[in-house]
């Protein structure tokens, strides 16, 4: 019994050891999927293996300030975060909108001066509603930052607050103290304006005095000043006529000499010479003005002696009496106003790529799995169905025949599109009445992408026929990418979760672009146009592996000569 | 009459080893030639490389006038190729595998019904036509796929062990049939290891080992040329005297054990008096056997290896 256990034993390991195929189905397979999930949910916890799972976020400051800076430090220290400088808010949404980002941040204009006057501020989050777990993150990370700037913002304000306090406080020691000081000033005053009142009192008399005094000795000097000038002035105006005065008397005497001489010389005749004219007489009045002195004169005229200082009258100063003076009543200080704590951050999500806010997860779920199964049944169906034909000597036969191999393989083909469309249609049916997914804005849409899928799945399971040998290897073979292609490509979870470099590396399959087109159509709601691309890249992807497949086909002995 | 098929001077490798070397046989139109030697003889490489489904790499290869493999499409045209093992969809019925067959040979809807019924008819299978061919026994399935191979009325057909594993009643409305596509004028090239089909069924055999061709000719010139004399074993009662056989020169002993004996009778007539003397001398003779030579003996002195087994290790009987 126990050899005969051993014998079955050694023969089932020697069995397995020579099973290279489903040895390496069972080393490699799980290594592959162990792979390609690991980094595709690298994001899944948030970090990622080596820093590479870094959520690019845009940010628009409109804002500029304290707000803006908080938020953008705390964000650029972030390992699972790579901030991008948007120029506007509409730069920002754009990035969303064409999927470069799952979220951007804007900070609204005048975000600082709100928060810091106590009002709430709307701190916008534009979304792609579709990358959820990406959006769920960076919305949390957003909060949290929202609620250190205000956690922030209120220590410093109550910092300020118990600073505004302590001074107000000794402002309003130092003013009690003031007021006392001034209350004791005021009760002295009147004295001090009495003493004050009566020493002017004084000052004035004393200073009436002076000023008397003073005005008689200026009147004396100018009375003094006054006749000597009077005194040049008469001798200035009687000059002319002291000239005249005297130029007349020598006038007189030169006659005189003249009429002597005259006389004498007419001798004889001297006699009959009449005498002549008398010359005018000076009056004495105007001789004797002549003659006197200017000051005699003009004391004569004006008297100096008899110049008489005027009397005048310095008017009393009388100072008045202080008026009564005010009761001054100290106001007591009132307690410091309570000064306005920061306002709140909201954080305000709005879509901008049409899909709703909250999704249906069958939305992506149905699409993905519809088009991993329907791959599994294209690949397989295909590539077991060929080697099938190859098994039951029906390929060879057929190669016998006039009509060209390559027309069974279409026909193959042909049959296994129809079916896949048939299939991926049930399905979306099957998912809008069981789970009420969307089918979008254009239903009719859809059949792009699924036309696009079920030709490139076809197609490959072409390829995957001419790379395997035997059905042993095709299981594994057509296995494992079907469970890369579907991982990698946005099938079992948003395609988002991905690192940056997997999700370039996804482009390189039809299953990134078919779920692109479904998630464009059926979550973000947009019109037939969104589906363009990916058709046209699923096609292309299809029409790459029929040429390949055909290729491996000839290559290896399949087709006819 | 031009030949149907014209191999000459045919060459093929696989690698390192050479499968065909320098095999030459031609088919009339009418004719059935039969294509004997144990497995690895290289009769399915040289059917594969008739049916157009692997080239030669040297030498010539002729069907119905058209060369190969330049001119395969034309080929494909007028040839029937029945291979080894049925080739046929497992799940469809014989009438759907036949239709099916019968549009890709070229015929039309109504002309492959009409061929389906009759080649039904021809190997017997009207009754079972619309069960699933999972459902048929092993005769049933050669017996169909011998009929998807008919259906076009092939001007050259080419079978490849056509009634391997197939039950005696099978086996005869599978010659039945042949016989009656040869009638018709069809070249038939049958590759076989069995003997006593080639015998029965073909006119000339061209025997073939490693790749080349040993001998060929009619069944009878075949096995005449050989110069193999017919063999009896015996058993007797009890062992022989060593000298039992002396004056019987017609008889040589080939192997002799205790009570058993196989002797050589170059002279058939010889054995009334050879049974006689072992009577005699062995007691009494309880077990005898007589064998006339026949293709597999013819086979086996030119090149000392069985029909049935590839590697030549076993001895006719």
């Amino acid at each position: 019994m126990m050899r005969a256990l051993a014998a079955a034993i050694g023969k089932d390991f020697r069995l397995l050891a020579r099973d290279r195929v489903g040895l390496a189905f069972l080393t490699v397979a799980p290594i592959v999927v162990i792979t390609v999930a690991g980094f595709s949910l690298a994001s899944l916890y948030g970090a990622g293996p080596r820093g590479t799972t870094a959520y690019v976020l845009p940010i628009a400051d409109e804002d500029g300030g304290r707000v803006g800076r908080a938020f953008r430090d705390a964000l650029g220290r972030h390992e699972a975060v790579a901030i991008e400088e948007a120029a506007s808010r509409t730069d920002a949404a754009r990035r969303v909108e064409r999927q470069r980002a799952g979220v951007a941040l804007v900070i609204p204009r005048g975000a600082s001066r709100t928060l810091a006057a106590g009002r709430p501020v709307d701190v916008e989050l534009l979304t792609d509603p579709v990358k959820y777990l990406e959006v769920a993150s960076l919305r949390g990370l957003v909060q949290e930052i929202r609620h250190d700037i205000e956690r922030r913002a209120r220590d410093r304000a109550d910092r300020r607050l118990a600073h505004v306090r302590a001074r107000m406080e000794r402002t309003r020691v130092d003013f009690a103290r003031a007021a006392e000081t001034l209350a004791h000033e005021l009760e002295a005053l009147p004295g001090r304006l009495a003493a004050a009142h009566a020493a002017t009192a004084s000052r004035a008399h004393a200073v009436e005095a002076r000023a008397a005094r003073e005005l008689r000795t200026a009147l004396a000097t100018a009375t003094e000043l006054q006749a000597s000038r009077l005194s040049a002035r008469l001798a200035a105006e009687l000059g002319p006529l002291r000239r005249f005065v005297a130029e007349l008397e020598a006038a007189e005497t030169a006659f005189a000499r003249w009429w002597r001489t005259v006389r004498r010389q007419a001798g004889r005749y001297a006699d009959r010479l009449p005498p002549p004219p008398a010359p005018p007489r000076v009056p004495f009045a105007v001789s004797d003005l002549v003659r006197m002195d200017p000051d005699a004169l003009a004391e004569r005229l004006v008297g100096r002696s008899a110049l008489p200082v005027p009397d005048v009258a310095i008017p009393s100063v009388r100072t008045p009496a202080p008026p009564a003076l005010p009761t001054f009543h100290v106001p007591s200080l009132p307690e410091p106003p309570g000064i306005a704590l920061p306002g709140v951050i909201e954080i305000v999500e709005r879509s901008v790529t049409g899909a709703p806010e909250r999704l249906n997860t069958f939305d992506q779920n149905v699409p993905g799995f519809s088009v991993t199964f329907l791959l599994l049944g294209m690949l397989l169906g295909v590539s077991l169905g060929l080697l099938d034909e190859r098994d039951w000597g029906t390929l060879a036969r057929l190669r016998t025949m006039p009509v060209a191999l390559d027309v069974a393989l279409l026909a193959k083909l042909v049959t296994r599109f129809v079916v896949g469309c048939v299939q991926m249609t049930l399905l979306l049916i099957a998912g809008r009445l069981c789970f009420g997914i969307s089918l979008g804005p254009e239903p009719w849409a859809l059949a792009l992408p699924t036309a696009g899928i079920v030709f490139a799945g076809t197609a490959f399971g072409l390829v995957v026929a001419g790379l395997a040998y035997s059905r042993e290897a095709v299981l594994p073979l057509g296995s494992i990418a079907i469970v890369t292609m579907a991982a990698v490509g946005g099938c079992w979870w948003p395609i988002d979760l991905e690192p940056r470099w997997m999700q370039r590396v996804a482009l390189a399959f039809p299953t990134t672009w078919a779920m692109a087109a479904y998630n464009d159509l059926m979550i973000r709601r947009q019109p037939l146009a969104a589906a363009l691309l990916p058709t046209g890249v699923l096609i292309a992807h299809g029409l790459a592996y029929l040429a390949v497949g055909l290729a491996l086909f000839r290559r290896r002995g399949f087709a006819a000569p | 009459m031009p030949s149907a098929i014209v191999l000459a001077d045919l060459r093929k490798r696989y690698g390192e080893r050479t499968v065909l070397a320098d095999v030459d046989l031609d088919v009339q139109a009418g004719e059935i030639v039969g294509l004997l030697g144990p497995n690895g003889a290289g009769k399915s490489t040289a059917l594969a490389i008739l049916a157009t489904l692997v080239p030669a790499d040297e030498g010539t290869a002729v069907v119905a006038g058209r060369v190969l493999p330049r001119e395969a499409p034309a080929v494909r045209r007028v040839l029937g190729y029945v291979p080894q093992d049925p080739a046929l969809y497992p799940t469809l019925t014989g009438r759907e595998n036949l239709r099916f067959f019968g549009r890709m040979l070229g015929l039309g809807a109504h002309a492959a019904g009409d061929a389906t019924d009759r080649v039904l008819e021809l190997v017997e299978l009207s009754e079972r036509a619309d069960d699933a061919v999972t459902t048929y026994s092993g005769g049933m399935r050669r017996r169909l796929n011998l009929a998807c191979g008919i259906l076009h009325a092939p001007r050259v057909l080419l079978l490849d062990e056509p009634t391997a594993g197939v039950d005696m009643r099978s086996r005869e409305r599978l010659h039945a049939a042949i016989g009656a596509l040869a009638a018709d004028g069809a070249a038939v090239l049958v590759s076989t290891h069995d003997m006593e089909e080639a015998d029965r069924l073909c006119a000339r055999t061209v025997m073939l080992d490693e790749g080349r061709v040993v001998a060929s000719g009619a069944t009878t010139d075949l096995v005449g040329a050989s110069g193999i004399a017919a063999s009896l074993s015996l058993r007797t009662l009890r062992p022989p005297p060593p000298d039992w056989l002396d004056g019987l020169g017609s008889v040589r002993v080939l192997a002799a054990n205790g009570t058993r004996a196989t002797l050589a009778l170059d002279d058939p007539t010889a054995l009334p008096v050879l049974l006689a003397r072992a009577a005699r001398a062995g007691g009494e003779v309880v077990e005898l056997r007589f064998d006339r030579p026949t293709l597999a003996d013819a086979f086996f002195k030119l090149t000392g290896h069985t029909l049935r087994d590839g590697d030549g290790g076993g001895r006719a009987s």
